[in-house]
């Protein structure tokens, strides 16, 4: 074994006067690469849907690209959402971000957390605002004084938040409190809330809970989610961070082909949430690509910048933080033209409108 | 427990005061090495500051809290729930304290069940209060009574049971009612165990207290602990945590001094 590592090294040093000296500087590879979710299935099984960072989760697509270098991938998934997947990466125990809600990614860079931010995870789709079935209020006034759940610290805090400023009233006006989607579930069919946002078709199936509100395809209301790498791991392996952005563009282009609709509707349900959820919930996006788009464009960027701002207004944040600098779209540019996908998305303007729409199919 | 001081002896005195100083100087030595380890490890560097922040922070963000009212309006709705527990659940532990230790037939037929109930740890019964009494207040205090009324009722009966039967037999030669034995009799015999028993049971309601409001709560220090960690900012848990201290402490001290206050009939050296 040891004899033929040392003639490996031997084998490769001619070459490695070759390589710029910044890669050579970087270690080769790393033992394992720890992707974390903030989020997980139902009773807290290790699988999410909904996005195509999960779908490389689901088709083991980074274990794939990986394999043959003797590299493992290590996924986390916590049911203590954002919050915990700062908690992780603080403690060093998390390489990469599959998909971070705005207010847990920017409360990380608020506290002093380090990472690169390397393309949107995910973005658009519709809001509701869900009440138990025996609920008589007909709209968010009606609920003034009452209980609502939210589970604070993920991005679901800042939409629900959202949601009352669009009805002209504030977190003030309610008692807001924090509960995980399990137990708001469970708490919605007992009538121990009064209402949440959340996905409405499964509860209204079940007739536990019905909708009052809906905002649909509101690129104000709903926000991107966020793919990141720590600092540390991006300047030891910036190959193996090229790789691992690559193969996720490839697996998102994948994700956005009408063909593959059903596929991954169905690997989605697997972790627990309905499948109707997911069904109706894309059912209005014609184009996957609208919601399954990777780029960091004005919109992704202006929409960050207004959480922060959000974050730092509901005093979520109390120290300063600073947007720039923290975008790295070297590896997400290096992906799209390797694969030719350059123009394949739509990219929006800060409000959201399509600015150059993405390629014919 | 003052020992009596022998007069003319004023040079013993100064000794025994310097001595005492000494004593209470010697407990804040832990206390000062715990802070000069936390200053130290915030130094060095040993945890990343998301999870351990500095001594000066947590100090900023009291102040902060403090200033804008919100501290007061967490530890008003806390302890709020912990003296609506101490009254429902002080309340029932002395009944049924009471009621074990003075009549044999009741302790019978009451004991076995409590020793057995009163073995559950506290959060063991929170899910089942949570299908009873939902998420709400009514668990909380529920929860939180329970935690009180078992140190309050063991003391009592302990407290009870350790009375010497002669003051029994003396309260039979008076005519006592019952009522008068319990008054003028069992309840000051008792109070040292009684008080005892309340001091467990305000420390209990503080424990308690904190995990409830990690369950759906939206003000109390529990919950701006858990919030503190959820938005990554550890100081306000920390906070919390001086604040839960601090409280428990004044409440120990001001039991303590009611205490003294209500049997300073008997003779200082006990």
């Amino acid at each position: 074994m040891k004899r033929r590592t040392f003639a490996t090294v031997l084998g490769t040093a001619p070459f490695i006067n070759l390589l710029p000296m910044g890669a050579r500087a970087a270690e080769a590879r790393p033992q394992v690469i720890r992707i974390s979710f903030p989020g997980a299935g139902t009773g807290g099984r290790p699988i999410v849907g909904g996005s195509f960072p999960a779908n490389s989760h689901l088709q083991r697509a980074i274990d794939e690209e990986f394999k043959a270098d003797g590299i493992r991938v290590e996924w986390k998934h916590f049911p203590g959402a954002g919050p915990a997947l700062n908690e992780s990466f603080a403690n060093g125990l998390t390489d990469f971000a599959f998909g971070h809600g705005d207010l847990p990614l920017i409360v990380g860079r608020s506290t002093g957390l380090k990472h690169k931010v390397l393309m949107s995870a995910g973005r658009g789709g519709d809001s509701y605002f869900v009440v138990p079935a025996g609920s008589t209020a007909k709209s968010l006034t009606d609920l003034k004084g009452k209980r609502i759940a939210t589970f604070k610290g993920t991005a679901g805090q800042l939409t629900t938040y959202r949601f009352f400023e669009r009805f002209g009233l504030s977190d003030k006006d309610f008692k807001v409190i924090s509960l995980d989607s399990d137990s708001t579930l469970a708490a919605l069919s007992t009538g121990d809330i009064d209402g949440t946002v959340r996905a409405p078709f499964d509860v209204e199936a079940r007739g536990v809970a019905h909708r009052i509100h809906e905002i649909l395809n509101d690129p104000y209301i709903t926000r991107p989610s966020t793919v990141w790498v720590g600092e540390e791991f991006e300047k030891k392996y910036p190959e193996v961070v090229q790789r691992v952005v690559t193969r996720l563009v490839k697996v998102a282009q994948w994700s956005t082909l009408e063909a593959n609709r059903e596929k991954q509707l169905q690997l989605w349900a697997t972790s627990g949430t309905a499948y109707v959820d997911y069904q109706k919930g894309w059912e209005s996006t014609k184009d996957l690509r609208d919601r399954i788009n990777p780029l960091l464009d004005d919109y992704y960027q202006a929409s960050i910048r207004n959480s922060i701002e959000e974050a730092k207004k509901y005093k979520l944040v109390r120290r300063d933080v600073a947007f720039d600098g923290w975008l790295e779209p070297r590896y997400l540019n290096n992906a799209l033209k390797d694969l030719k996908l350059e123009d394949y998305w739509p990219q929006q303007a800060a409000d959201g409108k399509v600015k150059v729409p993405g390629r014919k199919l | 427990m003052t020992p009596p001081l022998q007069p003319g002896k004023a040079g013993s005195a100064v000794f025994t005061g310097l001595r005492r100083f000494a004593h209470a100087g010697v407990g804040l030595v832990l206390p000062a090495l715990l802070y000069g380890l936390w200053l130290l490890a915030v130094e060095r560097r040993w945890l990343p500051e998301q999870i351990l922040p500095a001594p000066s922070l947590v100090w900023q963000s009291l102040q902060e809290l403090w200033a804008s009212g919100e501290l007061q309006g967490h530890l008003l709705a806390s302890a709020s729930r912990v003296g609506w527990s101490l009254a429902v659940g002080g309340s029932a532990g002395l009944l049924l304290g009471l009621a074990m230790g003075l009549s044999r037939t009741l302790r019978d037929y009451l004991f076995p069940s409590f020793d057995v109930v009163s073995q559950f740890p506290v959060l063991g019964w929170i899910p089942l209060l949570i299908i009873f009494a939902g998420i709400d207040e009514a668990l909380k205090i529920s929860a939180i009574s329970i935690a009180v009324t078992v140190p309050v009722a063991v003391n009592t009966l302990k407290g009870i049971g350790n009375i010497p039967p002669a003051l029994f037999e003396v309260c039979r030669v008076y005519r006592f009612t019952p009522w008068q034995v319990v008054r003028r009799m069992v309840l000051p015999a008792a109070a040292p165990s009684l008080f005892n028993g309340l001091r467990q049971a305000v420390m209990q309601a503080w424990l308690t207290l904190v995990f409830v409001e990690l369950l759906a709560s939206s003000e109390g220090i529990g919950y701006l602990m858990v919030w503190g960690r959820q938005l990554a900012q550890l100081d306000l848990v920390i906070v919390g945590m001086v604040l839960i201290g601090a409280v428990g402490v004044a409440l120990d001290l001001a039991l303590r001094t009611l205490e003294s206050w209500l049997v300073r009939w008997r003779p200082p050296a006990f």
